[in-house]
This record gives structure tokens, C-alpha cells and sequence, in this order.
């Protein structure tokens, strides 16, 4: 019965673990913009046209 | 006829030649060589046609940001090298925009590094402050077609930010609960009191901050609504949530059992997901640049040695100002200058000009219209002040327009809910006294209007992108209601019926002098009306830098204006005054001190799609409302029109009191119109569509704006709308159904956590579901 508590405690810890990340990231502006970052990626990918 | 290689107009002849590509003006042919000559042509490559028309503005236009206190508002950071600042541009609409914008530097080496927000149509900028000054980055964007947006307000900060906090917390919570709660629900546990009690704890920490963060809005919006004795759907889903973590910390505390925990997180986790939804459908879609993009930041004073520009907020009493044409202005003042014309129809509604002479006292919020005039100032302002004065224009507006018929379903649903909890409680007061408090509880609990709340948002929502996916652009939900109940379209003829992109202008003296050219011109550049802009575009040769005088537009018949000494008039036949009128539509008198100087013929045609769209529209009254001659009344016939339902020589004020008679009759009407000149009319009516051909122009008192090129799917947008009002009605009936399910098991007293576990999640899921499939897979190839 110990056991599960323990991994209780730790399916916990892991949950907050990765609350923790996720309100991290959003602090930090990764949600921002969910469009932009997608279409600038083709730019870079494109250097060829550039030369025509 | 071919389209412009920039912006995609239609090309006007003769076009401009560069590089064997035709341009329609200057401005886009200058763009494409300054883009072309940066290797920056892959410009071209992304979209088709992406670029917008370049505005021509004053060249002193963003002077004003040169002054350290505007300055300031825009800049995010700067050292002694560089400086950072963030700009609304409204007119990025394209992964073209993205990429020329983000290679500004290839532009301009001083600019040194340059960010898009597609999302929220905005630009971080970081140049280099000792070569550059932010009006020239001003310059440069306005020069490429992407004219900044000073007056709009750069960034809500935060707002988005705390509400993923709050899903992830409500997210998090339930997950855990849910987890731990999973053995009792099976009822493993129940022998093991002491596991029960620990998690049913565990549960009660980690759900607090839930119950005391992420619900917090529906708590303010509750209390807001009942202290304005209003009911929105916030009252009973907050009635809910407190009678559920109550009842819940009440048994946890008691060691009766874990409680209803994890409902309630997941309950907030949904609903919250439902108003993130909705915010980020209203991002995508959003053209409602609101008023504020209209005030006047900075505004010239007259000093002892000339004009200086300075912000309006250090406006003194008694100083003299000076405003220009469509130029708002910011305090109230009295008039210096003879005579002055000012719309005032953001701030009354009414579109007619009023005129103000010599000494008059002037309101703040008019625009200007027609030449520049000195004032001087009566009360200091602030913006605030302003933003005031046109927001109860616009509440009144709203408040005209149909109450939401979520709100309607909220009070009626709030009603029935006491009924049933009191009719119950009295019931259980005969059979067991014990349970009372209980029933009523889980009465409160079950009926939590979840799946209610989030019906409305997710199908509206989903209608709106579909709308907006073809070319029919909503100020918000509620227009998706109100359009569904429309009985009377009226259309505006010219263009709305007419095509504005191919006319034909025919000059009767082509011999005319230079000068008299150059008036013409300068004189047609004032007007806003349709033809006036025709003739104007037409003449892209000539000169305009003329300085007319005592400049005057009466709206629907003509402008007049003074020159060296002669007076000039341009408009109508009996404008001008002629004594037989000459009743030829699209004819337009330019005249010198009364003496016709030039007959201009502006050759209108109807859209192509007119005939098919008014087939399709059988079932509603239609009406046209024209300000011209009935010249073309043989022809409205023949594309499909009723002659005794058009109208001819109405001003703006005959089509907004016509309007009102149709709507005292019990009709509701749309009004289509160009957006310009109908703003009395689809303020009045129940929803006012403004066709647009060009979709960065904004109009205060529409609901919607409607691209010119999808003016053919007019009545799909009607099924759409009648579509998603059906959705929504079965998507209220599912979310009433699983209330009414989990009524009979709290009626009964038997409401187990398991049960509310179960069937909240469910019917929460069910409705999200079906409103967006059933929206989605009938539209997904479009909607006609």
C-alpha cells in the first residue's frame, strides 16, 4: 500500500514538473505568435529564388 | 484587362510599363523597382499580387513623431546606438508582407533588425538612432504600403498570457484529480479510509488555486452582472462552481469522501478552453481597428514665428491650432477661420455636414472637411476624453441591436433553475429533511450551464471563420444572429450594384487648358463620392499640388471650391444648375463662375453577379436606394429588380429614415453599401455590410465588411448564417438534454461524484464536437 503513495508523490511531482515548464514557456513568449514563425521558416529555406 | 503586378487592381489605361509588368499608378510601380532593385522580388513569389496600393500622404504627415514625448509611446528600448519600437501595421495580410517586411534592412542598412506579429498585425523594429529617425521608418513603411497605425494601441500585454496560465493550472488540476480519483470511482479504495482521506486532500490543495485563480473572471463578470441587474450566462455557471467547491470541501473536511474535485477543475479547464477559443477566432478575424486609430496623436499650433507640432495632451487654453482637411479634431475650440464644414458622425451618428462660422463654439471629435482652419483651443483634452465622447455613440448602437440570445436562454434557464431547486427542496422536506441541503446542492452542481456556454462560442466562432475564409468579415458574434433574421435587403447602387473597377470616364473637351485640368483634379482629390474618385483616378497626369479655397462638399450633390478669383464647381447637373436638367446618369459638370467647362461621362456597369445573386434572394424584400438620377431604372429592371422598389435622389438621411419605416413595420434590414457615404443608413439598419474592394478600409458603423470580389456568395451568406443558427439550437438542446440527466439523478439524491465526473466531460465534449464538425464538413469546400 506504501507503493502508492509513492507513486502518488511522484505522479504528482511529474505533473508539476511539466505545469512548471508549460507556465515557463509561456513567461517566456513561446505561445506568442503561433503564425509568423511558420512562414518565416520557408523563407530561409528558399535561397535559390533569391538568385534568379 | 489585366491586374496590377503589386497590388492586384484592375489595370486603368493606359497602365504603367515597367520591366514588362503593368502597375495601375506610381506608387506600386515604385515599390516593385525599390523592391526589386534590394533583390527582394521574391516578394512576388509567395502570393500573387500581395502587395497593398501606397497611400500618398502629406510629406510632413509623421513629423509629429519626432517629438520626444510621442516618440516615447513607441520605443520598447534604446541605448545610445539603437532604438526599438513596435508598430501597428493594419495592412499585413499575407506571407508576403511577412517576408518584405522582415528584410526591411536590404531596404534601409539602418534598419538593423525587423520582426513580424502576423497574428497581431504588428512590427518590431530596431534601427540604428543616429542615422534614422522614426518618422523616416515611418516614411519608408508608408512608401512600401504599409502605412503605420499611430493611433491604435500597440499591445495589451499580459492579457493572453495570464489566460494560458489559468488553462494550464485548471488543466493540470484536473488531470492530477482525475488520476487519483480513478481507483475510488472503481471502488477499490473504499475500504482504505486513509488513502481516501489523503487524496481527497491532495485534491482540495491542488484544486485552490484553481477555485481562486482560474475561475476568478467568471466570479467579476457575475457579480458586474447582478450589481447591473442584468443576467448573463455567468450568474448560473458561478453559482455553480461555488455550490460545487463548497459542497466538495464541505464532504473532504467531513472525511465523507473525495467530493466532486475533479468535476470542478475540469468544468473550469473547459470553459476556460471555450473562451480561449473564442478570443483566438476574434484575433484571426479581427478588422475592427477600433475608434482610437482615428485620434489625432500630435496637432500644429500656431506660434509668434510660425506653426510648431506638439502632442494634444500639451494643449493650453487659448492656444490657436490648426486642423486640415480630414483631420479630426481634438478639444473643443472656437472658430477662427469664416467658415467651416465638420462631420460630426462619430459622435451623433449623423452623416450631414454641419456648418460653423466665424466664432462658433466646435465640439471635439468632428472631422474637418475641406480646407484647413484655425481654431482656438476653449478646453484642454486628453485622449480618454475622446475615446469617451465615441464610445457612447457606439453603446448606444449596440444596446439598439438584438440582445444575445445566449443571454435571452440565461435569464429563462436561471428562472427554471430556482424553480426546480425550491420545488425539490420542498419536496424532500416531506420525505427526508436530512437531504435537503444536499438535493439543492447537486441541483446547483449538475445545472452548471457548461456545455451551455460553450455552444454558443465554438459553433459561432466556427461560423465566423468559415465567413470570414470567404471573404465576409463579422464585427462579432451577434451579426451571425441578426443576419440569419434578415426579411429586407437594401443594396446601394453606386458602388454596390455598379463595379467601381470598370468604369469608363469620358472627358467631352479633351482641348481643355492646363490650369483648368489642374483644378479638376485638385477639386476631385476632396470628395469621398464614388464618381468624384473616378475622375480623379483618371487623371494621373496632371498636376495637383493646387491650393483651392473656401472648399465646400455637399455630400450626394457636389464640391465647390474658389481659385484666383473664379469659382469652380463640380457635380451634378442640377448642382451645378442648369436650368433644364439634364438627366443622364454618371454625368458629372465641372464649371468655371457657372459656365460649363467640361461634360464628364463616367460609363457605370453592374456586377456581373448581380442577376444570379438576386435569383438566390427570392424569399427577401429587396430595395435599391440610389443617390442618382433613375436613368438606370430600365436597366435595374432588367437585371431583376421591382420598379416600385427603387428609390432615386436619396440623400444619406432619406436612406437611414427609409430604413426605419421598413424596420417599424417589423422588418429587419441589411443595408449594403460602399461604406462611405451610407454610415447613417447601416447605423440604422440591423446589420450594415460595407463592400469593400480594398480590405484595409475601415468603416466606424458597420458590422461587417464584405470583399468586393465575394459580392456573388451574397446569399450563402444567409444560409450560413440561418446553418449555424439551426447548429446552434441543437447543440443547446444536447447541452439541456445531459442537464436534464444530471437533474433527474440530483432530484433523486443520488448524484455520486462518478456520475458528475462522467457526464460533464462528456457533454462538454459532444457540444464542442458537433458544432464545429457540423460547420466545418458542410463547408469545407465553401459555401455555395
Amino acid at each position: 500500500m506504501g507503493m502508492i503513495y509513492l507513486m502518488l508523490i511522484v505522479s504528482l511531482c511529474i505533473a508539476a514538473f511539466f505545469l512548471m515548464f508549460f507556465l515557463w514557456a509561456t513567461k517566456n513568449g513561446q505561445f506568442d505568435d503561433d503564425y509568423t514563425p511558420s512562414v518565416r521558416m520557408l523563407f530561409e529555406d528558399e535561397p535559390k529564388l533569391k538568385d534568379e | 484587362m489585366g491586374n496590377c503586378y503589386h497590388c492586384g487592381d484592375v489595370l486603368p489605361t493606359p497602365s504603367i510599363l515597367l520591366d514588362q509588368k503593368e502597375f495601375c499608378c506610381q506608387g506600386c510601380a515604385n515599390v516593385y523597382s525599390l523592391l526589386n532593385s534590394n533583390s527582394l522580388k521574391d516578394f512576388y513569389q509567395f502570393e500573387k499580387t500581395p502587395g497593398t496600393k501606397p497611400n500618398k500622404g502629406r510629406i510632413d504627415k509623421f513629423q509629429f513623431l519626432d517629438i520626444p514625448e510621442i516618440r516615447a509611446r513607441f520605443v520598447q528600448y534604446e541605448d545610445e546606438k539603437i532604438t526599438r519600437v513596435k508598430l501597428s501595421l493594419p495592412s499585413i495580410h499575407c506571407s508576403s508582407c511577412i517576408f518584405l517586411l522582415e528584410n526591411l534592412t536590404k531596404i534601409n542598412e539602418h534598419v538593423l533588425t525587423s520582426q513580424v506579429h502576423f497574428a497581431k498585425k504588428e512590427a518590431t523594429i530596431v534601427f540604428d538612432r543616429n542615422c534614422m529617425k522614426l518618422s523616416e521608418i515611418a516614411d519608408l513603411l508608408q512608401f512600401i504600403g504599409y502605412e503605420p497605425d499611430f493611433g491604435r494601441k500597440v499591445e495589451v500585454k499580459g492579457v493572453k498570457k495570464t489566460f494560458l496560465l489559468k488553462i494550464g493550472l485548471a488543466g493540470f488540476a484536473f488531470g492530477s484529480i482525475m488520476l487519483w480519483s480513478a481507483p475510488d470511482y472503481v471502488g477499490i479504495t473504499l475500504d482504505n479510509l486513509s488513502f481516501r482521506n489523503f487524496t481527497a486532500y491532495l485534491s482540495f490543495i491542488v484544486s485552490l488555486p484553481v477555485f481562486l485563480y482560474s475561475a476568478s473572471e467568471y466570479y467579476v463578470s457575475a457579480y458586474k452582472a447582478i450589481r447591473s441587474k442584468s443576467i448573463n450566462l455567468d450568474v448560473p455557471i458561478t453559482m455553480g462552481i461555488l455550490a460545487l467547491y463548497a459542497q466538495s470541501t464541505y464532504q473532504i473536511f467531513n472525511q465523507q469522501g473525495p467530493g466532486y474535485m475533479d468535476s470542478f477543475a475540469g468544468f473550469i479547464f473547459f470553459l476556460l478552453i471555450g473562451k480561449w477559443f473564442q478570443n483566438r477566432t476574434y484575433q484571426s478575424l479581427s478588422f475592427d481597428r477600433d475608434y482610437s486609430s482615428y485620434f489625432p496623436v500630435a496637432i500644429h499650433r500656431f506660434t509668434t514665428y510660425g506653426t510648431e507640432i506638439i502632442p494634444i495632451e500639451q494643449l493650453k487654453q487659448g492656444d490657436h491650432i490648426q486642423i486640415r482637411n480630414e483631420e479630426i479634431i481634438p478639444c473643443d475650440s472656437y472658430l477662427i477661420s469664416e467658415e467651416a464644414q465638420i462631420d460630426f458622425s462619430f459622435v451623433t451618428g449623423e452623416s450631414a455636414l454641419v456648418t460653423k462660422k466665424k466664432g462658433d463654439l466646435i465640439y471635439a471629435g468632428g472631422k474637418l472637411i475641406g480646407l484647413s482652419i484655425e481654431l482656438a483651443v476653449k478646453s484642454e483634452t486628453n485622449r480618454s476624453h475622446l475615446t469617451q465622447l465615441w464610445n457612447e455613440t457606439k453603446n448606444k448602437k449596440e444596446s439598439n441591436k438584438l440582445v444575445r440570445y445566449q443571454d435571452r436562454i440565461s435569464r429563462f434557464f436561471l428562472i427554471i433553475l430556482i424553480i426546480v431547486a425550491l420545488l425539490s427542496g420542498i419536496a424532500w422536506a416531506f420525505i427526508d429533511p436530512t437531504k435537503i441541503m444536499t438535493v439543492i446542492v447537486s441541483i446547483l452542481i449538475v445545472a452548471c450551464p457548461c456545455a451551455l456556454a460553450l455552444s454558443s462560442p465554438f459553433t459561432l466562432g466556427n461560423t465566423l471563420s468559415v465567413l470570414g475564409k470567404n471573404g465576409l468579415y463579422l464585427k462579432n458574434t451577434t451579426v451571425v444572429e441578426a443576419l440569419s433574421e434578415i426579411t429586407t435587403i437594401v443594396f446601394d447602387k453606386t458602388g454596390t450594384l455598379t463595379d467601381p473597377m470598370s468604369h469608363k470616364v469620358h472627358f467631352s473637351d479633351v482641348q481643355m487648358s492646363d490650369e483648368l485640368w489642374n483644378i479638376l483634379k485638385a477639386l476631385s482629390s476632396h470628395s469621398t463620392h464614388p464618381l468624384s474618385q473616378l475622375i480623379h483616378k483618371q487623371l494621373t497626369d496632371k498636376n495637383q499640388k493646387i491650393k483651392l479655397n473656401h472648399f465646400i462638399e455637399h455630400k450626394g450633390k457636389g464640391i465647390e471650391a474658389r481659385f484666383n478669383g473664379h469659382h469652380y464647381q463640380l457635380g451634378s447637373s442640377t448642382f451645378v444648375g442648369n436650368e433644364v436638367p439634364i438627366i443622364e446618369n454618371g454625368t458629372v459638370f465641372f464649371t468655371q463662375d457657372g459656365e460649363i467647362q467640361q461634360k464628364i461621362h463616367v460609363q457605370s456597369s453592374f456586377r456581373a453577379s448581380v442577376t444570379s445573386v438576386l435569383s438566390q434572394l427570392t424569399d427577401k424584400k429587396i430595395f435599391v436606394l440610389s443617390g442618382d438620377d433613375s436613368t438606370d431604372l430600365p436597366e435595374l429592371i432588367a437585371l431583376g429588380f421591382k420598379s416600385d422598389h427603387c428609390f432615386f435622389r436619396q440623400e444619406p438621411k432619406d436612406k437611414a429614415d427609409f430604413i426605419a419605416s421598413r424596420q417599424k413595420l417589423g422588418e429587419k434590414v441589411l443595408m449594403l453599401g460602399d461604406g462611405l457615404n451610407d454610415v447613417g443608413a447601416m447605423g440604422t439598419a440591423n446589420v450594415g455590410i460595407a463592400l469593400s474592394e480594398d480590405m484595409f478600409r475601415f468603416t466606424p458603423s458597420s458590422d461587417a465588411i464584405l470583399d468586393a470580389k465575394h459580392f456573388h456568395l451574397l446569399a450563402s451568406f444567409f444560409h450560413v448564417s440561418s446553418y449555424a443558427k439551426i447548429v446552434l439550437q441543437i447543440c443547446l438542446g444536447f447541452s439541456i438534454t445531459y442537464n436534464l440527466i444530471g437533474l433527474s439523478f440530483a432530484i433523486s439524491a443520488t448524484l455520486a461524484p462518478i456520475v458528475a465526473a462522467i457526464l460533464m466531460p462528456i457533454s462538454s465534449i459532444t457540444v464542442v464536437f458537433l458544432s464545429s464538425s457540423l460547420i466545418h464538413f458542410k463547408y469545407w469546400r465553401g459555401i455555395e
